[in-house]
């Protein structure tokens, strides 16, 4: 009996070992290659800053447009002064026909055009219904929104305004009259992201993808590179010391949570700090979220790295999943519209859940339990990814050992010359 | 001239068997950008985003407040999946990410109502996903503002107002909203027609410069040029012909799928669609040009278009519009030929403007084609000397 516990601990202690070895000897592999310390470390550190400088102005105010007035009133006048001061507005030009402003639109002088009828002011004088066009421009889904939010806010504030003194007209007090003009009062309460500003929309979101799409592309160029050096192109060298199955997939894993642990504090707390992007998720929560998710990324990058031949491929599969799993996050498009098809391949990449979990915590405030469906599906993912590189890995090492058993078997002049050949037999 | 020719013929068919070789190529010139294409097709199938999940707070239990429930309900882009007892509860639902937002009916509003004491609805969304936030507020805010006219109308019909002129007293000033030049409020049309191209500029930049870096990697670099006769420009020609006719392929593809299957309105001849899609093909080949000349070590030019290619999707303008962005990254935009594409199909193609209004663009595209003329003296050398190579340390 104690024999046996010697025995097993001395395994547990050459795993250990072994797991350490591979750990230091896969942080020397990452600093000696440039193409790798490039995506690993100059991709999270320029991107997150490039973008936020980008962003930098946030939201469009101020958008240039044209007025077209052709009621030529007081009211229309002040019609058009209270659509420049709208903070989303600015009144860059005032014609006098339909056709001017159209010519400055398609000159992209202005963004938008609003017509105020012939009829404006008399319709107002004479209590009827008068209607006053906007045209927006569907070039840019912000340009859209700023012309709407600004002239219905102005249609809907003159609106009013008219009502009002109608009523007292009609011998109303200025209560009465506001209060059947506006029998319910109405508060907007925006949760999130109040400004609507689209760095703090998107950079958050992206910060997680990259993060994702940084390891998985850096552990595929690893492993394709190591194909490529390693005689006979396997993954796994062939030394015995090596070899492994758990301490090979425990070793790198270690390796890289280390790496982009130390880079989710620059990404994910000293980014948003810097830029005021929202931060209110705390540190536990941050890191019941991102531990899993750098778990099963790695694992998922490790499952995938076997199918890497050189260097390049992994790059191919980084460009062409890239801008699609942004999409399938479910952050640009509501997840409620999605097909349930693409529900469930959204559930095979972490970067989905934790896209979405991550602007849940930092933006709204989601606690860890509100946040739980994320988190557990998190974990699946690691799990079964780590089953899966443990399975591709497992079988690497097969491969590696039985052709070490092969090569040992021959004399050693022509196993020699096997290896520097790299050919098999 | 006529050799010239014949190498270019020569070239193009060394690169075509080369291209049967590794399965790398069938990926990236037809599985994945097929796939792209099916993809955003689907997924933006119904153009707009509908009956998103929203809560209510019902406090006041009424006839008015089941009313305006219910009126809820039936707009097509919100649809109530709960109906919830407190607002910390529906706040807790909105954090959790199963409601977008939700409207609080405080106590006693009908009472309150008819009393014209000005209850106060409140109601919240969540502005943390942009499009959803967005759709949200415009469409929350015009519905309760509906109701709240309703209860106007219905006040005022009491009081015996003549009903014709009610609506005019209710709404004076009534907002008519178009689209300029562009019948369709859809957005898989605005997504995917920008989405598409800067997918494929990134597998037409990925496969210029695989298809010359790997001549380098792997030292076939000079047997290349000597099937082209000596001449650079002839090899170059040679070898991206057969992928100028690929990509250009798929871009009619693309088209076809945007202009036929998903109905996108074309206002310009089809030879003008051939013509900008030619030209985006031939610049983003000649940037792949630039990137491998430049940097004639594959895997740095490889990460040299992967940057520049992703963040085409930045700076083209289709996330944040461009003339609101720092004056810097106004100019770098112009370095993107999807940035110009973009615009040729804003102008000509979706708004039926006049070629003078897009023609700028043209010429853009058109300048990018002189881009390889800067490098193409290094890349030779590198062909010839092949100093670029990594050294590969066998262990």
């Amino acid at each position: 009996m104690e024999n046996r516990n010697l025995k097993i601990s001395a395994q547990i202690r050459e795993g250990l070992a072994g797991m350490l070895r591979i750990w230091m000897r896969e942080f020397q592999l990452i600093f000696k290659d440039v193409g790798v310390m490039v995506i690993i470390f100059a991709v999270p550190l320029v991107y997150p800053l490039l973008y936020s400088f980008i962003y930098y102005p946030e939201v469009v105010s101020d958008l240039p447009i044209a007025v077209v007035d052709l009621s030529h009133s007081a009211e229309s006048r002040r019609f058009a002064r209270n659509l420049d001061a709208t903070p989303d507005l600015r009144v860059t030009a005032q014609t006098m026909t339909m056709n001017e402003a159209t010519e400055l639109f398609k000159k992209r002088e202005v963004r938008g055009i609003v017509e105020i009828p012939e009829t404006f002011s008399a319709d107002i004088a004479m209590k009827r219904q008068t209607t006053v066009s906007a045209y927006a421009d569907m070039e840019f889904f912000l340009y859209y929104k700023a012309l709407m939010t600004g002239s219905s806010f102005v249609a809907l504030e003159t609106g009013k305004q008219i009502q009002v003194t109608n009523l007292m007209n009609e011998g109303l007090t200025e209560r009465q009259a506001e209060v059947t003009a506006e029998p319910i009062r109405l508060v907007d309460n925006v949760m999130a992201n109040s400004a609507g500003g689209f760095a703090s929309y998107g950079i958050p979101a992206a910060l997680i993808l990259i993060i994702q799409q940084t390891l998985v592309l850096a552990i595929g160029i690893l492993a394709g590179t190591a194909r490529e050096r390693h005689p006979f192109g396997t993954l796994v060298p062939l030394y015995r010391k090596r070899m492994g199955t758990l301490r090979l997939v425990a070793g790198k894993t270690a390796a890289y949570f280390t790496i982009y642990s130390l880079l989710c504090i620059y990404m994910l707390g000293m980014i948003p700090q810097w830029f005021g992007y929202a931060h209110s998720a705390n540190l536990t929560g941050i890191m019941a979220l991102m531990s899993p998710f750098l778990l099963s990324s790695i694992f998922f990058g490790l499952t995938l790295s076997v199918v890497f031949k050189n260097r390049e491929s992994a790059m191919m599969l980084y460009l062409f999943t890239s801008i699609p799993l942004l999409f399938l996050s479910g952050i640009i498009w509501p997840l409620s519209n999605f097909s349930p098809v693409w529900l469930v391949v959204r559930e095979i990449f972490p970067s989905s859940n934790a896209m979405f979990g991550f602007i849940k915590m930092n933006s709204l405030g989601a606690s860890i339990s509100e946040t739980s469906r994320e988190i557990v599906s998190l974990w699946i993912q690691a799990g079964v990814y780590f089953l899966t590189a443990c399975i591709a890995y497992g079988y690497q090492v097969y491969n590696s050992e039985s052709l070490r058993m092969d090569l040992l078997k021959l004399p050693f002049r022509e196993m020699r010359n096997r290896v520097e050949r790299g050919v098999r037999s | 001239m006529k050799s010239i020719f014949i190498n270019i013929r020569e070239v193009a068919k060394r690169e075509c068997n080369r291209m049967t070789s590794r399965s790398l190529y069938l990926l990236a010139i037809l599985v994945f950008p097929v796939l792209t294409i099916l993809f955003f097709g689907s997924l933006f199938k119904e153009g707009v985003p509908t009956k998103m999940p929203i809560a209510i707070v019902d406090l006041d239990q009424t006839t008015t407040s089941r009313i305006i429930t219910r009126n809820i309900d039936v707009t097509p882009l919100s649809m109530v999946t709960m109906n919830l007892q407190s607002e910390s509860e529906a706040m807790s639902q909105l954090r959790s990410g199963s409601i977008y937002g939700f409207v609080v009916l405080p106590k006693n509003m009908q009472a309150d109502i008819l009393s014209s004491k000005q209850p106060v609805v409140s109601y919240y969304y969540q502005n943390g996903l942009l499009i959803a936030g967005g759709l949200m507020q415009n469409d929350l805010t015009l519905i309760l503002h509906t109701l709240s006219s309703a209860i106007n109308i219905q006040k005022r019909e009491a009081m015996g107002q003549p009903e014709d002129l009610i609506m005019a007293q209710v709404q004076p000033v009534q907002l008519n909203t178009h689209q300029l030049f562009n019948p369709t409020s859809n957005y898989s049309v605005y997504i995917s027609t920008i989405v598409l191209p800067i997918m494929l500029q990134l597998f037409i930049l990925l496969m210029t410069v695989y298809s010359i870096g790997i001549e380098i990697k792997e030292r076939t670099s000079r047997e290349w040029l000597q099937t082209s006769g000596k001449s650079i420009v002839t090899a170059l020609t040679g070898k991206l012909l057969p992928y100028t006719v690929i990509f250009f392929i798929l871009m009619m593809f693309q088209n076809f799928m945007m202009y036929r299957v998903m109905q996108v309105p074309v206002h310009t001849s089809a030879g003008w669609l051939m013509l900008s899609s030619l030209l985006f093909v031939l610049a983003y080949q000649a940037i792949g040009v630039f990137c491998i000349g430049l940097l004639p070590l594959m895997r740095h030019a490889l990460n040299l278009s992967a940057f520049y290619g992703i963040l085409a999707l930045t700076l083209c303008g289709f996330s944040f519009p461009i003339e609101a962005m720092p004056p810097v990254f106004q100019y770098w935009a112009s370095g993107f030929p999807v940035r110009h594409f973009m615009h040729i199909f804003q102008s000509q193609v979706l708004a039926g403007f006049e070629l003078r209004y897009s023609i700028l663009s043209y010429a853009f595209l058109l300048l990018f084609m002189l881009l390889p003329l800067t490098v193409i003296a290094r890349l030779k050398s590198a062909l010839i000397y092949q100093n670029f190579i990594e050294r590969v340390h066998k262990s």
